[in-house]
């Protein structure tokens, strides 16, 4: 007898009504790639290449662990990877040597 | 080798100077903290698309000074308009995204509408958006981290004057709670009211007064001027 | 000699289909992988407060990249709060708003 379908039909992100703690008034001023990933959500819905509904459905598919513990502009980035890949627009190849080869441009600079 | 991570293009406003660039990380300044995986994952994904040429990098520093423009005073001077020209506060409460548009030339995306909501002494209005993070960017800018985390996002429909407490709001119980939750292409922004003893203020001023938090709907506006 | 003027027939689902201040229950399904109606609003019934103009993309199929296809209205439709909660305890005139595609919705 399974109650995992709970699961599925509860997404991660339908928190309405909740139990949940109370509110702690934070905020703070996006880090420059943050601002860049929303710049990039933006471009990427006026060209319709990811629209905002499809990016939105995206994070939800990351399921209730990434979406817990991966922080707002990196829930984006990692769905927005995944649903490049599904319209076949990038591949996980091509990301993972790009990925390599910006992380060996920095690390060839850091003291 | 080096690769610089913006084109040669001709809307390059900082000029061909390869010193710190408040857009892009600068691998050979030493002051700037290494990326983390997430901020190597987005400059990969984008520099992927430039040169697919889905995307430019004029049109993501362009989007970046957008969003710099949208900030709160923007809501406030919307507000502050409303206060004190009854033709435009009745036009704004009947389209909001067209009395934007046409009186602070505010442009809005997609097929954004504004619904602006009145507060009065018999209604007291709050915006949430429970499923995601849906919020009025064009006139407030981006959200708070506390708009968009799950507490406020699961409490604010179900116990909405609690909420209000915790952010030291006491609207009595005679006056009527209205917690929009934004599910669609509507966005929402709480006009406030107008505190007392504010009668000589000049529109500005009454600007300065109205804050994002009231015009999210969680504190009203006080008189914080001098008398 | 007069002349009838031509009568305009809408297609199907171009005509909300409810007026401001009908009656209107959230149906009850579990659609996985994508959905736009929080399942704190499954069942519930409210009033029709505001029909969203013009008709437009259902969101729930937007989120799979379909940018185009049969337009319908959303609706704002406003429910009590202590209609939603058991044991709700602000005042009776609470009120959620919440805007609502025309096929959750059912007229009662």
């Amino acid at each position: 007898m399974s109650h995992t379908e709970d699961l599925l039909k509860r997404l991660p992100n339908d928190i309405g009504g909740l139990p949940a703690d109370d509110i702690e008034q934070t905020d703070h001023v996006l880090l420059p790639w943050e601002k860049r990933c929303h710049a990039l959500a933006d471009v990427l819905d006026f060209h319709k290449i990811i629209n905002t509904e499809e990016k939105r459905r995206g994070v939800e598919a990351l399921g209730a662990e990434m979406v817990g513990k991966l922080t707002y502009y990196e829930r984006w980035i990692a769905c927005f990877a995944v649903i490049l890949f599904q319209k076949q627009i990038l591949t996980p190849d091509d990301l993972a040597r790009k990925i390599a080869e910006v992380e060996a441009r920095y690390k060839d600079t850091t003291p | 080798m080096q690769t610089h991570d913006h084109e040669h293009d001709h809307d390059h406003e900082h000029g061909h100077q390869h010193g710190p660039n408040p857009h892009y990380q600068d691998p050979k300044n030493a002051d700037t903290p290494p990326p983390g995986y997430y901020e190597i994952m987005e400059i990969a994904v984008r520099e992927l698309l430039v040169e697919k040429k889905l995307i430019t990098p004029g049109e993501i520093r362009r989007q970046i000074e957008v969003l710099d423009s949208r900030t709160p005073a923007l809501g406030a001077k919307v507000v502050a308009r409303a206060w004190v020209d009854p033709d435009f506060r009745s036009r704004l409460l009947a389209n909001g995204r067209t009395a934007c548009e046409k009186d602070f030339g505010i442009s809005f995306y997609d097929d954004t509408e504004l619904i602006v909501l009145e507060n009065t002494d018999k209604v007291h209005n709050l915006i949430v958006c429970t499923l995601c993070s849906c919020y009025p960017r064009p006139v407030l800018g981006l959200p708070p981290d506390w708009y968009k985390a799950k507490p406020y996002r699961a409490r604010a429909v179900k116990e909405p004057r609690k909420v209000l407490e915790e952010f030291g709001t006491h609207i009595p119980d005679d006056v009527e709670i209205r917690v929009s939750d934004s599910t669609a292409m509507v966005r929402y922004l709480v006009l406030p009211q107008r505190p007392a003893g504010t009668e000589n203020l000049t529109e500005e001023q009454l600007a300065a007064l109205v804050t994002r938090d009231a015009m999210i709907g969680v504190i009203k506006v006080e008189n914080r001027s001098n008398p | 000699m007069a002349t009838t003027p031509a009568t305009i027939v809408t297609a199907l689902g171009e005509e909300p289909i409810f007026a401001v201040g009908d009656r209107v229950r959230i149906s009850v399904r579990y659609p996985v992988g994508h959905y736009r109606v929080p399942i704190y609003m499954r069942g519930k019934q409210g009033i029709v407060e505001k029909i969203l103009k013009p008709a437009a993309i259902n969101n729930e199929e937007e989120g799979f990249g379909r940018n185009a296809g049969s337009k319908r209205h959303y609706y704002r439709v406003a429910v009590p709060l202590a209609e939603l909660w058991a044991g709700y305890a602000g005042s009776p005139q609470d009120r959620l708003l919440i805007e609502i595609f025309e096929t959750w919705l059912e007229r009662i």
